[in-house]
């Protein structure tokens, strides 16, 4: 445990994983501080250092688009900025369709990548199989392909921003776990934690899988819904796929790392909530294989060498919640981000800090804020391309 | 790709020689030859008929089978790429390295990719059988057919109980008057449902590539242990062998070394010096040497050296000598002629069953590794769960049967079961970290520490992790790569938590758990496709 040093800080942030990092380097940037970050268990514990590595500008709606487009161009300088290499690779991504209404699901993606000025093409099996050669397209209708995607190593990207952080004055609190969110008058003056009272005025959820809990304990109901994901890694081989591969009809979704592991996943059916731990199924281990042996069939040979789990932090509409929560002053919003936190993270937490600080974002507010779900009459427009 | 070596003659299928055959390391093209010799180590990887990653030490090999070694350009004896070894004596920093000019990242990603991994993609040149798994409903499975595992099945079928027996090792004989399955690896044990009839499912992979699927009321685990590896500089050299190596792969009529240093003191190292006389040329142990090693090495008359540090192996493609130094600091290093390193000094259990079911855990000190928190007849805090023989802390073949017998018992009694409690935390550092202690102190060297074989992991990374205030062993795991191997982590971690230990100033148990992730071994993606579906009823 590191207990904070410190017993009042200008922001506390709820959770240690990428998001929590980024937010407390935008704002130590800004020169913003003191700035805390309580985690519960070890650095990238919790889904940040769990998912799969995809960096997707593929979406159903331009706002997302417009926001990983501006977050590949920073997973692309990472490395410069912050002294570790995530090893971003754009091999693209390649999204299968298997139906007629998953071909027009693609069209419209297809739509807003290219209405924000991306290169994304629909294209014919023959022509999906050639930026993968190894995959057995049989039943395939159509595919969508951005050559800009790509995959990146998350591990270096959590421990340069953290270093940054800690470089900048920032304090990281490991092993500490929140208790409590603290309020007067209706607004947040701190938090109470394993390791005792800490005092600040606005408090940061970026509890990932757990922010739901979060929520609750500061009084607010909040919709995010924590769902298990399952993933495995098998053993390294030589290069032979460069594209992350997303089929819709299953929601499998592999690529082959820079260590030359197959690594991927699939949804399988979870009761929600965090109460399960992070195990695996048999279940999952049986229709992942089934799955990724019927589109790589030269894969049934080779061994899984590990598989686990981790939490998605879901919205019903599929998009994020970032912003301070209008029933209580001072806390913020840095979460539902479902199973691309990771992804998102140099981008989202830029406006989280923006939130922070009270100034405006360029986040449409029935979109991203965490006010919309208060709101009866909200739109229902909603991001649906949730796997992979 | 390099043809190994021609196959044995004699009787049987014919077999590469494992004495002879050499490959290369993935990152590095570090020289290698086969160390475990039962299974683990990444050391014997060939690819045979189209498909990589195929252990040669377990295999048998058909006539006509193509066999080659890959990741090595010529070959495996004379490999050009190990030009990246002598380049990096330091090692390739692929975490803060290759970062600029920005111009040249698709070069540098081209290249450290394609330095990843040993096999490549299979071709198989016939068609991989998608056999659906073997489904087996029992009352009792036993986890390993070894002494305690043999002797507690006996007594639950003698009292009538259902019972199968599963058991790694091919050729062993069945267990009498049950359903023994052999060549089956347990690979994954979830924790039960109760909910069930039968609460515990466990998941094997057998020889030729296809699932088990046991449904069990109880399970015994019986899974014996391993000889533990050991850092030193070299310590992944053709000629480093563990025991169960040389045991396995070395026949005493023809073993592949003449003079072999034997590392360690006690009972083990003995064994090995009875089977290979005239071949011990020292023995070396971390601390004392038990009185019948010494009386043995005296009627041998070899040099015995205990309290001594094993600083490095020396040589080219192999070992040509050991350098060692007295414990109790500032010693001078001295040099022994040896063709052979023999890792007899300390067995580990193979505990990773129990982690998987959620066992409560307990570090054990004196043999530098986890096991279940266990009451008097083997029970684990999982109801239904058992631990058997070494496991369970046995450390001899009577031992084994007498844990066999009494787990038998306390299966049969259905009796009450440990609560799992916050085991004390143990401050002190005892005799395995003050090893380490002061081998970093002393240095080890010239040469690489290659801390993790499996990834080319070296020694110098994780202290670098330490250094930079990066604490425990997941984060270290993380930050390294160390552990992610073939091997599940079984020739590195325990001497991870040992060295961090050291190095963070702090005990074991605060360092951390050797997490398990199923499976326990490489288990193909054809045979758990095999597995039955969740949502048909159970048998």
């Amino acid at each position: 445990m590191t207990a904070p040093e410190r017993r009042s800080y200008r922001t506390a942030i709820i959770g240690g994983g990428i998001v929590g990092l980024f937010t407390a380097y935008h704002l130590l940037r800004a020169g913003a501080g003191p700035v805390l970050v309580l985690e519960r268990g070890f650095l990238s514990s919790g889904a940040s250092g769990r998912n799969g590595g995809g960096v997707r500008q593929q979406w159903e709606t331009r706002p997302t688009v417009r926001l990983m487009r501006e977050a590949v161009g920073a997973w692309k300088r990472f490395g410069a900025e912050f002294g570790t290499n995530v090893w971003f690779r754009q091999g693209g991504y390649l999204f299968l369709a298997n139906t007629a209404a998953e071909v027009e699901r693609l069209r419209q993606v297809t739509e807003s990548v290219r209405a924000e000025g991306l290169n994304g093409r629909l294209l014919d099996p023959a022509s999906a199989g050639r930026h993968a050669p190894a995959l057995s397209l049989d039943g395939v209708l159509a595919a969508t392909f951005l050559e800009t995607d790509g995959t990146l190593y998350p591990f270096p990207g959590v421990w340069g921003v953290y270093e940054a952080v800690r470089a900048l004055g920032g304090e990281v609190a490991l092993g500490v776990a929140v208790t409590g969110i603290r309020t007067e008058g209706g607004r947040v003056v701190g938090v109470s934690t394993t390791a005792g009272p800490v005092d600040a005025p606005v408090v940061v959820n970026a509890a990932g899988g757990w922010s739901a809990d979060v929520s609750r304990l500061a009084g607010l109901e909040v919709p995010n819904v924590a769902s298990r994901h399952e993933i495995l890694a098998t053993e390294p081989l030589k290069p032979f796929l460069d594209p992350m591969v997303i089929r819709l009809s299953d929601g499998l979704y592999f690529s082959q790392t820079m260590r030359g592991e197959v690594v991927g996943g699939l949804s399988i059916p979870h009761p929600p909530g965090t109460r399960a731990g992070v195990p695996t199924s048999p279940a999952f281990l049986r229709a992942m294989a089934r799955s990724l042996v019927a589109i790589v069939p030269a894969l049934a040979p080779v061994g899984v060498l590990r598989a686990w789990s981790g939490y998605y932090d879901d919205t019903p509409d599929g998009f994020p919640v970032i912003g301070e929560d209008p029933r209580l002053p001072g806390f913020v919003h840095a979460n539902g981000f479902g199973g691309h936190g990771f992804m998102l993270s140099p981008v989202s937490s830029k406006r989280v800090a923006q939130a922070v600080l009270g100034e405006r974002t360029d986040l449409d507010p029935a979109l991203f804020s965490p006010g919309r779900f208060l709101d009866p009459n909200r739109p229902t427009r909603a991001e649906g391309l949730q796997p992979g | 790709m390099d043809p190994v070596p021609a196959p044995r003659p004699g009787g049987g299928s014919p077999v590469p020689d494992l004495r002879a055959l050499r490959t290369r390391s993935t990152r590095y093209h570090r020289p290698r030859a086969p160390f475990c010799g039962v299974g683990y180590c990444t050391n014997c990887l060939v690819r045979v008929n189209g498909v990589p990653n195929v252990r040669a030490c377990r295999t048998e090999f058909a006539p006509g089978d193509a066999v080659s070694v890959e990741n090595a350009w010529p070959s495996a004896r004379f490999d050009l790429l190990a030009a990246f070894d002598l380049l990096f004596p330091k090692g390739i920093d692929t975490l803060r390295g290759f970062r600029r000019p920005a111009f040249a990242r698709g070069l540098y990603q081209t290249v450290v990719r394609r330095l990843a991994g040993t096999g490549s993609l299979p071709t198989p040149s016939r068609p991989v059988p998608m056999a659906p798994a073997r489904s087996v409903a029992t009352d009792v499975v036993i986890v390993g057919a070894g002494a305690a595992g043999r002797t507690c099945a006996s007594a639950l079928i003698a009292a009538g109980v259902t019972a199968v027996v599963l058991e790694r090792e091919p050729g062993v004989p069945a267990v009498e008057g049950c359903e023994t399955l052999v060549g089956t690896t347990a690979v994954f044990l979830p924790p039960p449902d109760l909910a069930r009839p039968h609460p515990f499912q466990l998941i094997a992979s057998a020889l030729g590539g296809t699932a088990v699927d046991v449904r069990a009321r109880r399970v015994v685990v019986a899974t014996g242990g391993y000889d533990a590896g050991l850092w030193f500089a070299g310590s992944d050299r053709p000629g480093v062998l563990t025991a169960e190596g040389a045991e396995r792969m070395h026949p005493v009529n023809a073993p592949g070394f003449r003079h072999a240093v034997v590392f360690g003191g006690g009972p083990r190292a003995l064994e090995i010096l009875d089977r290979f006389p005239e071949q011990a040329e020292a023995v070396v142990a971390p601390g004392a040497i038990d009185p019948d090693v010494s009386r043995r090495g005296s009627e041998l008359d070899i040099p015995l050296y205990p309290r001594t540090l094993l600083l490095s192996a020396i040589g080219r493609g192999g070992v040509r000598k050991v350098r060692l130094a007295r414990r109790g600091g500032n010693s001078p290093t001295f040099d022994v002629a040896a063709d052979a390193v023999i890792l007899a000094h300390r067995r580990l259990p193979h505990a990773q069953l129990f982690f998987q079911a959620g066992a409560a855990m307990t570090w054990h000190p004196e043999v530098g590794a986890y096991g279940p928190v266990l009451g008097a007849g083997g029970e684990t805090t999982v109801p239904g769960l058992y631990a058997v023989g070494e496991p369970a802390g046995a450390r001899d073949r009577d031992g084994a049967h007498r844990s066999g017998a009494t787990t038998g018992t306390a299966v049969l009694a259905n009796g009450s079961w440990p609560t799992p409690s916050t085991p004390p935390v143990d401050a002190a550092h005892h005799e395995l970290e003050g090893y380490y202690q002061e081998l970093l102190t002393a240095g080890p060297g010239p040469g690489k520490v290659v801390a993790c074989p499996c990834e080319d992991v070296l020694l110098g990374e994780l202290l670098e992790a330490t250094e930079r205030g990066y604490r425990g062993i997941e984060v270290a795991k993380r930050y390294t790569g160390l552990g992610t191997g073939l091997c599940q982590g079984r020739y590195c971690l325990p001497e991870a938590l040992l060295v961090l230990a050291v190095r963070e100033h702090r005990p074991v148990q605060e360092v951390g758990y050797i997490t398990q992730r199923p499976p326990v071994v490489p288990t193909s993606l054809g045979a758990l496709a095999g597995l039955p579906d969740p949502g048909a009823p159970s048998p």
